[in-house]
């Protein structure tokens, strides 16, 4: 595996009896889109909030360029570049859309500019509303143009794509393509097959707080394992 | 000393048990903190003057009406009041302030009514002459509070797991959602907990006279101290650690009154600070700080 | 902000200062601009980073042990002594900032219980050669009613200057986000636990500072007297009556409450419980955001 920009490397973690993660490994180069696909409970989420500094790992460490996260806190981890959205979007409900990039803390790269960011995502026209009167959707669109705002150089996107249009999709498909182009490193967890078909170079499937697979999506496709845990095992033959 | 000290810290810790139980199980149902609480056991005070002291009923005729008249009053109170914050933005904070005002309200209208001097009733009212137990000799009204304490926990541990509305609490206070969507009428059960915890609110006031000497209207915030130091001890939302909250905090206390009594009354405080910082979640309980 | 300046500081600092040439119950006045500073410095707190400290009259009491005891143990003159109060007070908040770990209700009451600590550990009978325990202060720092009387003006000035600052500056922006969600504002970069603490000092100095210059003006007071539990309920009614949060709201509530207070009289302080215990459960109830929320609603349509 390329030397990439952030690393994963052994991240452990126990919840009471509960392993959710047993030793993950995932990287993520400049300008590098990786797919973080897997069923419901199987640990994605967990990792994206170990990377983000929401939880604590119980083992493993977080590199981002060859540096240490894993005591810093979650502001910091912001500021050294490493973002994330959230699965249910969490915006500042009571800050107008606006107000919710500005009070972001441009990091080490510089941050984005907030009234760009905000015709990227198509919510302009609400710059002024609060954020909690926003559609789901747009709450979503907002809290990646949140994190955009802080400047990051990997982007954590949990499940971005539900709700969306197609057309939506297609935009926002667009913009991330775009994202990665301009170097920036993203892990996109997603239930979409279309959607990480369209926009991923590889995918990296996870089951039961494991690393299944490693590759394209075209292989995993063809992985009897990954199909099994997609799919259930099929009933043995009578 | 010693001995003493940790003879009467028991009995008291029983005692305190029954003071904070009720806003255990409310918080433990409703995720509320009723600061109203300590008021209600002032109330009980006052109830146990009336009942014992002027119409000279018997204690135990004093501790059921009380229960019970304190359970009714406790339903529409909780009708008034709890439905509608659940729906606000801010549940947990307007619930605080609400209850608060409510503390206010009864305390303002407790000295209107009944004057702001110190009242206190006889202890031979709950019998004559010492009692022995524990190797040590102690008033009988300091026994009869802890037996009727101990018997009230045990009557909340009965209901909690040996009747169909008391298992629906439970369900309630482990997985609020999911009791919900198993089709329990949430509203229904937490009522009857909000009318439980006033009831056990208004037993702990007929002993409070006997427990803590003289009273005023005034009583209820050092009590909402009181309660909240035991049951965070204890584990909040756990009604049964309260009795472990209980005896900890009354031993300690009659340890401090033992050996430093100038500085017993900074006990509560000090206790209910420190154990948030230690170890927020109670000895036997879950996580309470921020993410 | 200079709409805030013009609109609500300058003319309410303007009156405030001009009143005592028309009205001679300078105590009475000095008691509005005390609760003046007690409600933004409370709003400072609640309005912006969501913490009610029930027990914020600790800082006030420690403010007020500050100028005494640096007065009378140190010889301290009384305008060093009102800095000796803001900085007693100062130190009662680092101490208690772990308290900043806590959720909502956690905090108020652990909050709360640090102030009745600090009463009965001021009031002990053990401490009364340093405290004067239970028997209080008495204090001969001087009667000087119109310094005082500035002193206080230009404490309530900077409270609510700060107060205006933090609705206009990214900080104030970047503490209400955090208010509204503290996880997602440490994902936008955000320091919550360094502005909280800020904030949290500030509100504690702004307290202290105005305890010190009622001891002064007081003299003579019992522990009792300065962690009166009622200078926390009267700052955190007022704050929420006009709404948290808002400049002018805290003003409003201040003015309309205290001076119904003061016009009704104080023969039956059980009334004034009673109707501000029945106005703390409507707020709550129906007007959360109290008379800034109305407004709002109203230009709302």
């Amino acid at each position: 595996m390329a030397e990439g920009l952030l690393e994963l490397r052994g991240v452990a973690k126990r919840f009471g009896g509960f392993q959710a993660l047993a030793g993950v490994d995932l990287a993520v180069a400049a300008g590098e889109i990786v797919g973080l696909i897997g069923p419901n409970g199987s640990g994605k989420t967990t990792l994206i909030n170990i990377a983000s500094g929401v939880l604590a790992a119980d083992a493993g460490d977080i590199r981002l360029a060859g540096r240490s996260l894993l005591h810093l806190p979650a502001h910091r981890r912001a500021a050294l570049g490493l973002n994330r959205t959230f699965q249910v979007p969490r915006p500042f409900p009571t800050l107008t859309v606006r107000q919710n990039l500005e009070v972001a803390v441009p990091g080490a790269a510089a941050g984005r500019d907030p009234a760009a960011l905000l015709d990227a995502v198509e919510l302009a026209p609400f710059a002024g509303r609060r954020a909690g009167e926003l559609t789901s959707v747009q709450q979503k669109l907002l809290d990646l143009a949140r994190a955009l705002a802080t400047g990051p150089r990997v982007l954590l996107v949990d499940e971005l794509a539900t709700g969306l249009t197609p057309a939506e999709l297609a935009r926002v498909a667009t913009r991330l393509r775009a994202l990665a182009a301009e170097g920036l490193g993203l892990i996109v967890v997603e239930h979409l097959m279309a959607f990480i078909d369209r926009i991923t170079d590889r995918v990296v499937v996870m089951n039961a707080g494991q690393v299944l697979f490693r590759g394209t999506l075209r292989e995993a496709a063809k992985d009897r394992q990954v199909v099994d845990v997609f799919l259930g095992a099929p009933e043995p033959a009578a | 000393m010693l001995a003493y000290a940790l003879a009467t810290g028991i009995v008291f810790g029983l005692y305190f048990a029954l003071v904070g139980i009720g806003m255990n199980l409310v918080f433990g149902v409703m995720r509320i903190v009723n600061l109203a609480h300590g008021d209600f056991i002032m109330l009980g005070a006052f109830s146990a003057f009336w009942l014992l002291a002027v119409l000279h009923l018997p204690p135990p005729a004093a501790i059921v009406l009380g229960f019970v008249a304190f359970f009714l009053a406790g339903l529409p109170v909780y009708y008034a009041l709890v439905p509608r914050l659940a729906r606000a933005r801010e549940p947990e904070m307007l619930s605080l302030i609400l209850f608060f005002g409510l503390s206010q309200t009864i305390e303002a209208l407790a000295a209107m009514l009944f004057g702001n001097s110190e009242r206190s009733i006889p202890g031979r009212l709950l019998g004559r002459g010492p009692v022995h137990l524990l190797g040590q000799t102690m008033p009988r009204a300091w026994v009869y509070a802890a037996a009727v304490s101990l018997a009230m926990l045990g009557l909340v541990w009965l209901y909690l797991h040996r009747t169909r509305l008391g298992r629906q609490t439970r369900a309630i206070m482990a997985a609020r959602q999911e009791a919900v969507a198993i089709g329990i009428d949430i509203h229904r059960i937490s009522a009857i907990a909000f009318g439980i915890g006033a009831g056990l609110a208004a037993v702990a006031g007929v002993f409070a006279p006997f427990m803590l000497g003289s009273f005023t209207p005034a009583l209820g915030i050092p009590l909402d101290l009181t309660s909240f130091a035991v049951i965070v001890i204890g584990a909040l939302g756990n009604p049964l650690g309260t009795v472990l909250g209980g005896v900890i905090f009354g031993v300690t206390l009659m340890l401090m009154r033992a050996y430093l009594s100038s500085f017993a009354d900074l006990l509560p405080d000090l206790v209910l600070i420190l154990v948030l910082l230690v170890r927020p979640a109670g000895l036997l309980g879950r996580q309470v700080r921020r993410a | 902000m200079w709409r805030d300046l013009g609109l609500v500081v300058l003319p309410l600092l303007a009156v405030l200062a001009v009143l005592p040439a028309v009205y001679d119950n300078g105590a009475l006045l000095l008691n509005f601009v005390v609760f003046l500073v007690l409600a933004q410095g409370l709003n400072l707190t609640y309005g912006f980073s969501g913490y009610l400290p029930f027990g914020y009259v600790g800082f006030f009491g420690a403010g007020a042990y500050g100028f005494a005891m640096s007065v009378t143990l140190a010889g301290a003159p009384p305008l060093l002594g009102v800095l000796a109060g803001g900085g007693a007070s100062l130190l009662v908040g680092l101490l208690l900032t772990p308290l900043l770990r806590l959720q909502g209700a956690y905090f108020g009451l652990a909050s709360l219980a640090a102030a009745e600590a600090l009463l009965h550990l001021i009031g002990n009978p053990n401490l009364q050669p340093v405290t004067g325990g239970p028997y209080g202060v008495k204090l001969q720092a001087g009667y000087a009613p119109l310094l005082t009387y500035a002193l206080a003006l230009a404490i309530l000035a900077l409270t609510m200057l700060l107060v205006a600052w933090l609705r206009h500056a990214r900080f104030g922006l970047r503490l209400l986000a955090a208010r509204d969600d503290a996880l997602a504002a440490a994902m936008a970069g955000i320091d919550i636990v360094r502005g909280r603490l800020v904030i949290w000092l500030a509100s504690a100095l702004a307290a202290g500072l105005i305890g010190a210059v009622f001891a002064w003006r007081t003299a003579t007071f019992f522990p009792d007297a300065v962690f009166d539990l009622n200078f926390s309920i009267f700052a955190i009614v007022f704050t929420l009556f006009g709404g948290a949060g808002t400049l002018a709201g805290p003003v409003f509530g201040v003015l309309l409450l205290y001076g119904l207070y003061n016009a009704i009289g104080l023969s039956a302080p059980q009334y004034f419980q009673l109707a501000y215990g029945v106005l703390i459960m409507l707020l709550a109830l129906f007007f959360p955001e109290g008379l800034a929320g109305i407004a709002r609603r109203i230009a709302d349509g």
